[in-house]
């Protein structure tokens, strides 16, 4: 299944973000164990662009973010955000480049201090920075939030648990845009919403990545959301990267066994379309001990020996769409294609 | 078949079949609420309230100062007692001076133990170890008697140190009782930190590039808030009993007398003169039982558990 | 006192479970919350019945007055809840405890929090099953170990003796499965299961559920606010807002043929995989309705993209669709209707000015 593997690292357009053999472990209490959250992970983002993370619970998504981030630092790997090495940096000069890079989490109430008024809350980034005079600060911070669907003057005067989970979500985003960043990660940003307030939130989304040129990481357990928002996905599992191919493609020819088995399983709102889909068997493995070889194998329906003891590395099957299977789904034509396309993708 | 609007008329028509019940009334913090309301005005306006004889009055009894001369009754509410004093004034300077060791010994708890507490449950590691081992410390030291060595060598001490030979008794008194609130209160505080650290809004704020001082001020101590102020409120009640219980031991402040000071004065002649022991007593169960109810009021509305205290 | 009445007085004919115009207020600070507001459904036996709602809907108290889990302080109860012929709405938690577990059992949210975190696996399964049937301790367990071979649990021999914090979330929600299967009850109420899971255990579950239910021919109430959930694994849908039931009908139904604008814009806010990435997705303006102080007319009206005058006066009741007699709807101007279809056209040409 996922393995490391940079094919899908691009070397031409505007990188803003390139993440390489991103490790996360933590131990487990004083066992001596290890979970392995991440286990060698590359991503990168182009300027402008939403790049979808996808997977389960316990793939290791939101430890990503949060390694990217540095909160907490990654185990090992590299981390380049506008030509600077993340991980190298020391508290200060991180503290800096934290401006340029914002994280929206999950849940929306406890996102926001509980005791504090919600145009505090806004205000706090530019109070940290000291950035502008109090005037210039207010303005600033009443200007976002009607652009948020927010009433400033209610916002002057109310706590976060006056409002409700979705509105919650927008505070929090204007929050994030206050300081004028370039990328936002998003930590699973809508699961907590019911549907209508999703939908508008994904549309809020939308619409300020186009109006601040903002690039954003969509992570979510959705597939239907992610590929709404996202322009490429990676598919993730048990700390590794099973796919990455642009958003379409990822639906229309999945390649990895592990997606098809998610795009199998998201119940579709058709009655006719839900038929003969057979679920997959078993649980996922637990992160501590990761079975050897392709992580997926144990699940797999097309596991075969080599994937029980070789992990497979990331490579091209279309334009743009890279896989990290042993077997992928269309095989036969990904072998003879490859050839052709290892000169076209990989300039 | 599934629903339909239904030709068939329903049997019972519309059925009530559980009314609301009004919640029962909480009563014990009202009036707990109450009794310490007026008793503060009393004690802090004593001098200037009409019906509350000064501290030394003493009430004579036929043209002469008598041990114990009147009971409780109209010339003196409360009886006298063996100094001819008035009781129930005596009562309430005692609770001014009750109130003030009380209000100081949590307010020094609170102040470093919070600050112990903050400090261990934000930055763990180093600072947690040596914070723990500190309070475990405290906590292992059988207060009694510490209370006993401090305060009854205390003269030995101040010669000692001269730095703190201004201190009176009744600053003797609240500084120790601080001491030994600390480590309760310094558990709880870390507590709490500990679990909201981990919140999502402090997540942010470090996202957003805060420096941890501004962390623990801006963002952990006012969600902190609720927690002291429970804590603070049945911290309270427990060391005005601690300080009643000093003060019985013979350890208590002279003057003027406290509650405890005034059932140790008192005890021997609880059978001659019931009353210049238990009205001190009662006052002392009231304004510790209102303190109890508040605190547990508190700690319902915030959701605060005690486990710790 | 048993409500364990004999055979020959229980109503084997005609639905299972009949809720007649059911409301459920709560008395708090800020005044009565209708959180039910007048429902009234069938559910045959052996069928699938989903109930579809955002938060605020009402649809998890609905499920809460069919098993009588209210709470008893500020209460206020109207309608009727006949459970096999049985009037079980008014009945006492006492009396309730007879038809738990054996003729009724929820399912809910979140397993993590679900079972008992001290109690064996197998104990927790044993439970019911000695309570209510009486079983001697090792057939019970026996029964457990068999109970959790049904619901696909692997070497079920060793998790009886597990406690369910080694176990992951989606075991732990076929725990529930098993304990509420236990007695082999005729109704099963299930609260939003699979919410809390990842989407792979999700369809492994919602099978699981749709094989137990085929094979003990038992009924089915599955609460979600997921109308993906719905098409697949429920014979008829219903639709909650603001405490009332807007709409109903047969699955298949329902979906092709959509008369409440609710309804249609609910399924078009969902983000579809079949859609080309970045479409926009269609939003209700607003927000859910408050409990306390309903709006005037129809419920949904402040938000109706479709609204006319009649909506924000008059309450419409539900009456069945010309084409099918059991799918019914509450709109005066339901999709489809001349009124909707004018407003949609002036709208459209909006949007186009505006680009």
């Amino acid at each position: 299944m996922a393995g490391t593997g940079k094919a899908h690292l691009r070397d031409q357009g505007d990188i803003l973000l390139r993440v390489e053999d991103l490790v996360v472990e933590f131990p487990v209490g004083r066992t001596g164990l290890k979970v392995n959250a991440v286990s060698g992970i590359s991503l990168d983002v182009l300027r402008g662009e939403t790049l979808g993370v996808v997977g389960e619970s316990g793939c290791g998504k939101s430890t990503t973010g949060r390694a990217i981030m540095q909160l907490p630092r990654p185990t090992s790997g590299s981390v380049l955000f506008e030509g600077r090495q993340l991980t190298e940096m020391n508290g200060d000069d991180m503290r800096e480049a934290r401006t340029r890079m914002q994280m929206i989490f999950q849940d929306p109430i406890s996102s926001l201090n509980p005791r504090r008024k919600v145009r505090d809350i806004v205000m706090e980034p530019l109070s940290i920075w000291k950035r502008g005079t109090s005037a210039e600060r207010r303005t600033r911070v009443d200007a976002l939030l009607e652009e948020v669907g927010i009433d400033p003057q209610r916002a002057l005067e109310s706590q976060p648990h006056q409002f409700s989970g979705g509105q919650c979500q927008r505070i929090s985003i204007a929050r994030s845009l206050v300081l004028d960043p370039t990328l936002i990660i998003c930590d699973e940003p809508v699961s907590a919403l019911d549907v209508s307030v999703q939908a508008q939130v994904l549309n809020l989304l939308e619409d300020l990545k186009a109006k601040h040129g903002l690039t954003l990481i969509f992570i979510a357990h959705d597939l239907a959301v992610v590929k709404n928002i996202s322009d490429r996905v990676a598919v993730m599992y048990l700390g590794k990267i099973c796919e990455v191919a642009p958003s379409d493609d990822l639906y229309r020819a999945p390649a990895h066994h592990y997606t098809q088995v998610l795009l199998n399983s998201i119940p579709v709102p058709d009655p006719n379309a839900a038929t003969a889909r057979t679920a997959i068997e078993g649980e996922p493995p637990s992160p501590v001990l990761p079975p050897p070889g392709c992580r997926f194998h144990t699940r797999c329906p097309a596991a075969s020996d080599v994937c029980r003891n070789e992990e497979p590395k990331l490579r091209a099957i279309a334009t743009g769409h890279f896989v990290a299977c042993h077997h992928p789904i269309h095989g036969d034509e990904v072998a003879v294609s490859v050839g052709q396309l290892n000169s076209e993708v990989l300039p | 078949m599934t629903a339909t609007l239904t030709p068939t008329p329903t049997p019972t028509g519309t059925v009530v079949y559980a009314k609301a019940r009004r919640k029962v009334p909480q009563l014990g913090w009202m009036f707990g609420a109450a009794w310490l309301t007026v008793l503060g005005i009393c004690a802090f306006a004593a001098n200037y309230l009409p019906f509350i004889r000064s501290y030394d009055a003493k009430i004579q009894v036929n043209g002469r100062a008598k041990k114990y001369g009147l009971g409780p009754g109209w010339t003196a509410w409360f009886g006298t007692d063996n100094s001819s004093h008035d009781v129930f004034a005596r009562c309430i300077y005692g609770a001014r001076q009750t109130l003030i060791i009380g209000i100081g010994a949590t307010i020094i708890g609170l102040t470093v133990g919070g600050l112990l507490g903050v400090l261990a449950g934000y930055y763990r590691g180093w600072a947690d170890r040596v914070v723990s081992i500190v309070v475990d410390c405290l906590l292992a030291l059988p207060p009694l008697l510490l209370a006993l060595l401090l305060i009854q060598r205390s003269d030995q001490i101040k010669e000692s140190i001269t730095a703190i030979a201004w201190l009176t008794r009744s600053e003797e008194i609240m500084i120790t009782l601080g001491i030994l609130s600390i480590a309760p209160f310094a558990r709880i505080v870390r507590a709490q930190t500990l679990a909201l650290r981990e919140r999502d809004f402090v997540l942010a704020a470090r996202s957003v590039g805060a420096k941890p001082r501004r962390v623990i001020w801006r963002e952990i101590m006012p969600n902190l808030v609720p927690a002291m102020v429970t804590v603070a409120v049945t911290g309270l009640g427990i060391l005005i009993a601690a300080e009643g219980t000093l003060a019985f031991l013979g350890l208590g402040v002279e003057r003027p007398q406290t509650w405890g000071k005034m059932i140790d004065a008192s005890r021997d002649d609880l059978g001659k003169a019931w009353w210049a022991a238990i009205f001190p007593c009662l006052f002392l169960f009231l304004t510790v039982l209102s303190f109890n109810f508040i605190g547990d009021r508190l700690a319902r509305k915030f959701d605060i558990r005690e486990a710790a205290v | 006192m048993s409500i364990r009445i004999q055979a020959s007085t229980r109503e084997t004919d005609g639905p299972l479970l009949e809720l007649e115009d059911v409301r459920t207020h709560f008395q708090t600070p800020r005044g009565v919350v209708r959180a039910v507001d007048g429902v009234s459904l069938q559910l045959e036996r052996g069928k699938a019945l989903g109930i579809v709602g955002e938060s605020g809907s009402g649809k998890t108290i609905l499920s809460r007055s069919i098993m009588g889990l209210l709470p008893p302080r500020g209460t206020i109860r109207q309608g009727s809840i006949r459970f096999e012929g049985r009037e079980i709405g008014g009945l006492s938690r006492r009396a309730m405890r007879d038809v738990w577990g054996k003729e009724m059992a929820m399912i809910f949210q979140d397993p993590m929090t679900s079972l008992n975190p001290l109690m064996k696996i197998g104990a927790q399964i044993a439970e019911p099953l000695r309570i209510h049937l009486d079983m001697p301790k090792a057939l019970a367990w026996t029964t457990a170990e068999k109970l959790m071979q049904d619901v696909r649990i692997p070497a079920p021999g060793r998790r009886l003796q597990q406690y369910p914090h080694e176990m992951s979330g989606g075991m732990r929600q076929r725990i529930m499965i098993a304990i509420a299967m236990a007695c082999g009850p005729t109704l099963l109420l299930a609260d939003e299961p699979t919410t809390a899971l990842d989407v792979t255990v999700q369809a492994q579950i919602l099978d699981l559920l749709g094989e137990q239910r085929r094979d003990r021919n038992m009924s089915l109430l599955l609460v979600t606010h997921d109308l993906g959930v719905v098409a697949g694994h429920t014979d008829d849908i219903g639709v909650m807002y603001g405490g009332k039931l807007v709409e109903m009908a047969p699955t298949a139904e329902l979906f092709a043929n959509m008369k409440m604008p609710y309804t249609e814009a609910l399924l078009q806010s969902i983000p579809k995989l079949a859609d080309v990435s970045h479409t926009r997705l269609n939003v209700i303006s607003g927000r859910p309705p408050d409990l306390v102080n309903p709006p005037a007319g129809c419920r949904f009206s402040p938000r109706c993209p479709y609204v006319q005058p009649r909506c924000r006066e008059e309450e419409p009741p539900l009456i069945p669709t010309v084409e099918d007699p059991r799918h019914t709807y509450a709109c005066w101007y339901p999709v489809g209707s001349p009124q909707y279809l004018e407003t949609k056209e002036r709208r459209r040409r909006e949007a186009e000015v505006a680009a």
